[in-house]
């Protein structure tokens, strides 16, 4: 406990910014003394599912030739429909809005479910090859277990897990450290038309289920994964010298910002702003680089170096104006 | 000694706090919005995100004046390459001292102009002592402290901790092989002194301002107090200053007391968190209990890793569970009831990013193979870390 909080609940009260009954009720629940493990125990809830699926997941593969094939199915099956046995048991069924357990443990055995699931249908192709060699449909299902999971449970992290799976389908990978490193796009140029086939799917997605107000609270993650493969597919596509593929990208990402402006000022997601923002930015300034590419500098270079402080005292004051306007329509 | 308005200062305190009591349902939003506009304030960026975007920006600026500074030195002579971090670091110092007049604070661009001041004391310094270390940071050390004292900047304190450690075992260094010998325990004993000692400056204090960074440098003795004198951190160590090899069949001098120190520590930590009601100290003996179990792994693996990870993750839920079971009806004191007021729910949000980088799915290019999935095994204990 801070002292200090204390001494600013009387500071507010001293100049009447709070009422004499709100002051009140705050030193009652203080007087409560209250510690709250809640985030922490959820944490290690969330944890325990982590390191157990790993566990199980490092296991399986590293004895995939001693153990008996059938042993190994049969106890991930059991696991796998014990964890659903008790999640559909206390599940209040599918609903469209949002909805939570009400015993905290039971989300993250949702989320083990899924994980299980996952490595259990790849065992399965691994060893029996089911599916044979279309691979595709080996992560697709897993996909649709997961979004199924997702919808029926409303479960934040398994709908991460599925749009992955979504990805993985159409043959990319999308978890965050792999957009970081962005070594999907130059290896193959096909793979950005797909990308960005993908996104503007998510985005239409979200607007159907905005309609029919079915789970508005995905949206966010929906849009998040759309804005990130979208922008990451185009500004690396920027670099591109074939002929002028270079400009139509431009122009997705003119349209893509434009949209993600829009959209986030209608979700009040600063997030999503701000990464548009940050990767409109890294258009431009790649944008600007392709023009004078083809100016020849010679001489004017050092005049060029001394104009870039300019430009970035420039950038940031319009980047607090935006900053500062978005803030302002959202509170309105 | 503090640049800022003290008002300005009073006033952020008034509406973190009008902010904690609107999300705990005390007051209304709309009161909570009068407070705000009724307070004058400092330009500050509350959101991380926008404050990581405005310190890049701030970086780029820095750079960019570095720059010009540079353009027109290299016209000079020989002389600015010796002196062009001192000029950087002074642009650094100008740069702060300017957007504090502006009354930024927090604001992202401010910490730009303020850590790359303290980046380029030392690289000046290193310039000119040619990479003598314990130089180098006493005068990061002192840069940093003074920036934390006109600035509050708490980064500029962490850095500050960070240099100060680097002067003791750096200091020691200078003793020849005693002074690595007894490092560990002059690192204990300096952490525990200034423990006891921020706690009394702590309990002591009458001025908000400098709450929030004692409590930074004293969670930092806490966590160097364990690391001192942990079992693989002794040993490693030793091993590299001084040359020491263990053989096999022998062990560290002092391992008896090592060994208990390592697994001691963390209990005491957790029990007198809890039983102090002191968040950051639980934290810390949770990351403490964590590395301890690494630390007896690291030199004694009974269980292949793979074993351990699934029955760690089974007693963690059994613990969580039980732990839940038994606090869930709880009203007062240590619950498992949401807290209205201080809470760490940002904590939570970050769990759907984690499932996706340790769990996401990737496509398969020629096999299907559950290592995809299993994988996540190393990055899944690592993201411990980065809490």
């Amino acid at each position: 406990m801070n002292k200090f909080d204390n001494q600013a609940t009387d500071a507010l009260l001293e100049r009447k910014l709070i009422t004499d009954n709100q002051y009140q009720e705050i030193k009652v629940y203080r007087s409560l003394n209250i510690f709250s493990l809640n985030a922490e125990l959820k944490f290690f809830l969330y944890l325990s599912v982590l390191l157990f699926t790993s566990g199980i997941g490092v296991l399986i593969y590293n004895n995939i030739d001693t153990i008996g094939h059938i042993a190994i199915l049969s106890i991930l099956l059991i696991v796998i429909g014990v964890c659903f046995y008790f999640c559909f048991k206390n599940s209040k069924g599918f609903q469209k809005t949002e909805v939570t357990f009400e015993h905290p443990v039971l989300e993250y055995l949702v989320l083990a479910a899924s994980i299980l699931t996952c490595i259990f249908i790849g065992y399965l192709q691994f060893q029996y090859k089911p599916f044979g060699t279309h691979y595709g449909l080996a992560t697709l299902i897993p996909t649709l277990v997961s979004f199924f999971c997702a919808y029926y449970f409303d479960n934040k992290s398994v709908l991460t897990i599925a749009i992955t799976g979504l990805a993985a389908y159409v043959g990319l990978s999308v978890t965050p450290q792999d957009l970081l490193n962005n070594n999907n796009f130059y290896s193959d140029q096909s793979l950005s038309y797909s990308a960005i086939m993908l996104g503007v799917l998510l985005v239409l997605w979200t607007i159907y289920s905005s309609r029919i107000q079915l789970k508005t609270h995905f949206n966010l993650i929906f849009l998040t994964f759309a804005l990130h493969i979208i922008s990451i597919a185009s500004i690396s596509n920027l670099i591109n010298d074939y002929y002028g593929i270079w400009m139509i990208f431009a122009l997705i990402l003119v349209g893509s910002s434009y949209y993600f402006f829009k959209v986030s000022h209608d979700l009040k997601a600063i997030s999503l702003y701000v990464f548009m923002i940050v990767y409109a930015y890294i258009g431009f300034n790649i944008f600007l680089f392709r023009v004078f590419e083809h100016i020849d500098l010679g001489d004017v270079w050092m005049l060029l170096v001394i104009s870039l402080p300019a430009y970035f005292i420039g950038s940031i004051i319009l980047f607090i104006k935006l900053i500062k306007t978005f803030n302002k329509e959202i509170a309105a | 000694m503090i640049v800022y308005d003290k008002r300005l200062l009073d006033n952020l305190a008034l509406v973190e706090e009008a902010k904690s009591l609107q999300f705990g349902g005390f007051i209304s939003k709309e009161q909570k919005d009068f407070i705000k506009k009724e307070l004058p304030a400092f330009k500050r960026q509350s959101n991380i995100l926008v404050r990581l975007g405005f310190f890049l920006l701030g970086a780029f600026l820095y750079l960019s004046i570095c720059g010009v500074i540079s353009l027109f030195g290299l016209s000079g002579e020989s002389l600015f390459f010796d002196i062009c971090c001192y000029i950087f670091a002074i642009a650094g110092f100008a740069g702060a001292e300017f957007l504090a007049h502006q009354n930024y604070y927090e604001h992202g661009l401010d910490d730009a102009f303020i850590l790359g001041a303290i980046l380029n004391v030392g690289f000046a310094i290193a310039i000119t002592t040619e990479g003598y270390e314990l130089i180098i940071a006493v005068f990061v050390a002192v840069a940093s402290f003074i920036l934390y004292r006109r600035y509050l900047h708490l980064l500029a304190l962490v850095v500050f901790c960070l240099a100060a450690s680097a002067v003791l075992f750096y200091g020691l260094f200078e003793f020849g092989s005693i002074g690595k010998a007894i490092l560990p325990f002059v690192a204990m004993l300096v952490s525990a002194g200034f423990y006891f000692f921020t706690k009394k400056i702590m309990s002591n204090l009458k001025e908000s301002y400098y709450y929030k960074g004692l409590l930074i440098a004293n969670s930092f003795c806490l966590i160097l107090f364990y690391l001192s004198c942990n079992y693989l951190v002794v040993r490693e160590l030793s091993a590299m200053l001084l040359g020491n090899e263990v053989l096999p069949g022998k062990d560290i001098p002092f391992a008896i007391f090592f060994h208990a120190f390592t697994l001691v520590v963390p209990v005491l930590y957790l029990v007198q968190a809890i039983k102090t009601k002191d968040r950051i100290m639980l934290w810390i003996s949770f990351l403490a209990i964590g590395f301890s179990i690494y630390t007896i792994r690291f030199y004694y693996s009974v269980l292949p890793i793979e074993v351990a990870l699934t029955i760690g993750g089974l007693v963690l839920f059994a613990i969580a569970h039980f732990s839940i079971k038994k606090l869930k009806d709880k009203e007062t004191g240590l619950t498992f009831k949401p807290d209205r007021i201080n809470n760490s729910n940002t904590l939570l949000n970050t769990e759907a990013l984690i499932v996706a980088s340790t769990f996401g799915l990737k496509p398969e290019v020629k096999t299907e193979s559950p290592m995809d999935f299993g994988g996540g095994g190393f990055s899944g204990g690592g993201s411990k870390g980065s809490f």
